[in-house]
Formats: C-alpha cells, sequence, structure tokens
C-alpha cells in the first residue's frame, strides 16, 4: 500500500475552491449493445403516456413524472430481444444519467451508468446547469480533469435510480400490455 | 495518467454506485477490450451475488434469515458472511463495544463460528452496512485478478481499492456543500470514508487507508466514533486514518 497525500490536512481544510466532478462511462447506444450483445440493430419508439396511463401508473405506486419515453428496441431479424430505456436522476449534488435493460418477459436485464456528474454547490438542482450536459456523449467528454480519479464520500445513496428503474420497468410494461411495442 | 488505456463502468449495487475501472492490455487492443468488458462483468456479478446473501433488505439473505429468527437459532451462513462477521466480531471484541453491527440491538447477542450464526437474543438484529461494501470492493478485485486483469480499481460509493501499476488519484466530497477536492493518490490499497453526525449536531468525517477494503470500511467506523485518528487498532491492521471535520463544517 501507498498512499501519497496531496496536500496537508491543514492546506486541504483550508482550500476555498472545490472542484466539480464528472465521468462519462457509456453513450446510450454503446449501453444497448453491451445489455444486448446479440441485437443487429436498435429500433426507436416514442412513447407517449396519456393522462389515463400515468393514473395507472400512479395507482401501481409509481409516478409517471415524465408522459413522453424514448425506447430501444433489440432486434434480431426478426425477432424482438428486449428495450433500453434511458433516464436520468439527480441526487443532492449529482446528476446520473443511465440506462435500463428490460427482456421480452418484463425483467430487468441490466442497469448501466451512462454518465456521473457531480457540482459544486446547489447548481444540479438548476435547469441551466443540467442543460449544458444535454447531447454531451463519451465521444465528447466534459471532464473535469482528464484523469482517473475516484470520489470517496460518505454519502452517496442510489435510492433515486431505483426508483428510477421501478418507474421504467412499469412504463414498459403498461407499454406491452397495451400493445405499443409489437410484441 | 493521462493516456492510460481505461475501461471504465458502473452499476447501482450495494445501495450506492459500484464503479469499476480497468487498464486495458495495450499489446492486445481488440481482444483486450473484450477481456476487459468480461472481467468487468464477472467482478459485478460477483458483488450482486454478494449482495443476495448478505444484505439485510433480502429476506432469503444470511442477515435476513438472522434478523428473522427467533432467540437461540443457529444460521446456516456462506463463507462471505462468515469472513464479514469475524471481522466485525474482532473489531467489536477491540473497540469495546463501539462497533457493532447489531445498532444497538445487541452487540454481544450473535456469534459465529463454524457451525454458523448464533441468535442469543429475541430481537438483535444485524445490518452489515458499516462493514460488507468493503468485502464487497476486495472480492471484485480480487475477482478481476482472477479474470487475468493487472490493474486497476473497484468503488463502492467511495469504499475503493486500487490495485496494479496505477496511482489512483482520490478526491474527496464535500458532504454538506457538494463539489470535491484532491487529497491523495493511492497505489496498491484501500481507501474508505464516513461520517457520523452525533446528538448534539456535531459531525465528524474520516478517512482510513488500509492494505484491504473490509479494514478500511470498517475502521472508519471506529475512527469517526472514537475521534481518534490514531486509534491503537488502526496499527493492528496497517491502515492509517485522517480527520477531516473541520472543512465541511466550515462549509455548513
Amino acid at each position: 500500500m501507498r498512499v501519497v497525500l496531496t496536500g496537508t490536512i491543514a492546506a486541504v481544510a483550508a482550500a476555498a475552491p472545490v472542484g466539480a466532478f464528472a465521468v462519462d462511462y457509456l453513450t446510450l447506444e454503446q449501453a444497448a449493445q453491451l445489455i444486448f450483445p446479440d441485437a443487429d440493430r436498435f429500433e426507436t419508439r416514442e412513447l407517449a403516456l396519456d393522462a389515463s396511463q400515468l393514473q395507472t401508473l400512479e395507482a401501481e405506486g409509481v409516478r409517471g413524472r415524465s408522459a413522453r419515453w424514448s425506447l430501444r428496441i433489440a432486434r434480431r431479424g426478426d425477432a424482438t430481444l428486449g428495450v433500453v430505456v434511458a433516464d436520468a436522476v439527480v441526487g443532492k449534488f449529482e446528476l446520473i444519467s443511465y440506462a435500463v435493460g428490460i427482456d421480452r418477459e418484463g425483467a430487468i436485464r441490466q442497469v448501466e451508468i451512462l454518465s456521473y456528474r457531480e457540482s459544486h454547490g446547489g447548481e444540479v438542482r438548476l435547469p441551466a446547469w443540467r442543460r449544458q450536459f444535454v447531447g454531451k456523449t463519451a465521444a465528447a467528454p466534459l471532464r473535469v480533469g482528464d484523469d482517473i480519479a475516484n470520489i470517496s464520500g460518505a454519502t452517496l445513496s442510489c435510492t433515486h435510480i431505483t426508483e428510477g428503474v421501478r418507474r421504467i420497468v412499469a412504463v414498459v410494461a403498461l407499454a406491452r400490455r397495451n400493445g405499443s411495442l409489437g410484441w | 495518467m493521462n493516456g492510460l488505456p481505461i475501461v471504465r463502468r458502473a452499476r447501482p449495487l450495494l445501495g450506492t454506485l459500484v464503479e469499476i475501472g480497468v487498464v486495458r492490455d495495450v499489446a492486445a487492443e481488440r481482444a483486450a477490450a473484450a477481456a476487459a468488458e468480461r472481467a468487468i462483468d464477472a467482478a459485478f456479478a460477483r458483488v450482486a451475488a454478494l449482495q443476495e446473501r448478505l444484505s439485510r433488505f433480502v429476506p432469503s439473505s444470511d442477515i435476513g434469515r438472522f434478523n428473522a429468527a427467533p432467540e437461540g437459532a443457529r444460521i446456516d451462513i456462506g463463507t462471505d458472511a462468515r469472513t464479514v462477521l469475524d471481522a466485525a466480531a474482532k473489531l467489536r471484541d477491540a473497540s469495546d463495544g463501539a462497533f457493532d453491527v447489531t445498532l444497538g440491538s445487541g452487540a454481544w447477542a450473535w456469534r459465529a463460528d463454524a457451525r454458523g450464526l448464533h441468535k442469543l437474543a429475541a430481537g438483535v438484529s444485524i445490518d452489515l452496512g458499516g462493514i460488507a461494501k468493503g468485502h464487497a470492493v476486495d472480492c471484485a478485485v480480487a475477482a478481476l485478478v482472477g479474470a487475468g486483469i493487472g490493474a486497476g480499481w473497484v468503488n463502492a460509493g467511495g469504499d475503493l481499492r486500487a490495485f496494479g501499476a496505477l496511482a489512483l488519484p482520490i478526491d474527496l466530497r464535500d458532504e454538506i456543500g457538494g463539489g470535491v477536492w484532491r487529497f491523495a493518490t493511492i497505489e496498491d490499497g484501500a481507501f474508505a470514508t464516513s461520517r457520523r453526525v452525533d446528538r448534539d449536531g456535531n459531525a465528524r468525517h474520516a478517512s482510513v487507508a488500509a492494505p484491504q477494503c473490509l479494514w478500511a470500511d470498517a475502521l472508519t467506523k471506529i475512527v469517526v466514533a472514537s475521534g481518534d485518528a490514531t486509534h491503537p487498532l488502526l496499527a493492528r491492521f496497517g491502515a492509517r486514518a485522517w480527520l477531516h471535520a473541520a472543512r465541511s463544517l466550515a462549509a455548513a
């Protein structure tokens, strides 16, 4: 084991500005390929939930949050393998985007984090701060210091992601039931 | 550091984000990328399996069964639960009960031995949240090494371990104001951070470096509970500790 301190504890404690932190793991396309490696193509399908469908979700204990969802259907030849849905959640300081792969039977196959961004301060709740990341991909990374830094902290809960995954599973189940996915 | 061919993935596990990074073998470019993905998959699978066996939220887990069992029960447990519980017992005994996986429900009311996990009192329940993440990181590292990966890291929500020829920069999160600041680099070792707020609202924030993540993770609890960054237990496990309460409090 070798630990090299970057500064003395006193210097760390006195350092006023703290940096931000961001990592891009995968694009949605890369994640879809990883989750469904046998797929030969992915078809995009836009799903718009109406008021009664949102109410159905609420009745299932899932807050619909958004009426519009973009789905990537994994296909191989004529066969449908499943679907990949991307979403983003906002925590206390962090914005995390992720993709959920769901198989034909509606079971979760895999959840992959696409990107992680941590703000310094409360900007994470500002639409303007979040907008700057729209459309950013691993090919155009927005890295703060292009290195392999890792965060150590006392609290990082994935409660929001767990809730988000549950919501996506419910949305996909609803779409399957009403025939919107064509399988 | 820049320019290393890194494959980096993250998944939600253990109630937090688990990140795995591996340095690819540049000599065999395409094959190396696929091998890295397979190794990372295997390491995530190991962590997911551990979660199934050790989480108190999984009723069929070793811990879930213990918590639901009546007084006097003996629960069959796997080797992972045994490893973690043996470490927990060692720290409990050495810290006079300050390290307590029962969270006050009966620090001395359980015993793990070759026959299983014994429930010595009614109402005692175990939560391995203060130590199992560290073990999971160690297991994921072992899975990567077993898959032929020479260098990389695993970070389970801040409990992390680096291995191989790699100096991993560690940023500490400001728990109150947000943002991070660079703290250290670590090579072939583990690092964990904990925070504890006492009844008077005073927060202590501590980090521990140790050769194994299980000990780094668990020892942070000893350091935040005691407020002693030179606690005698640290040396026993080859660990070093830092207290950094001032900055987080200043930001509040």
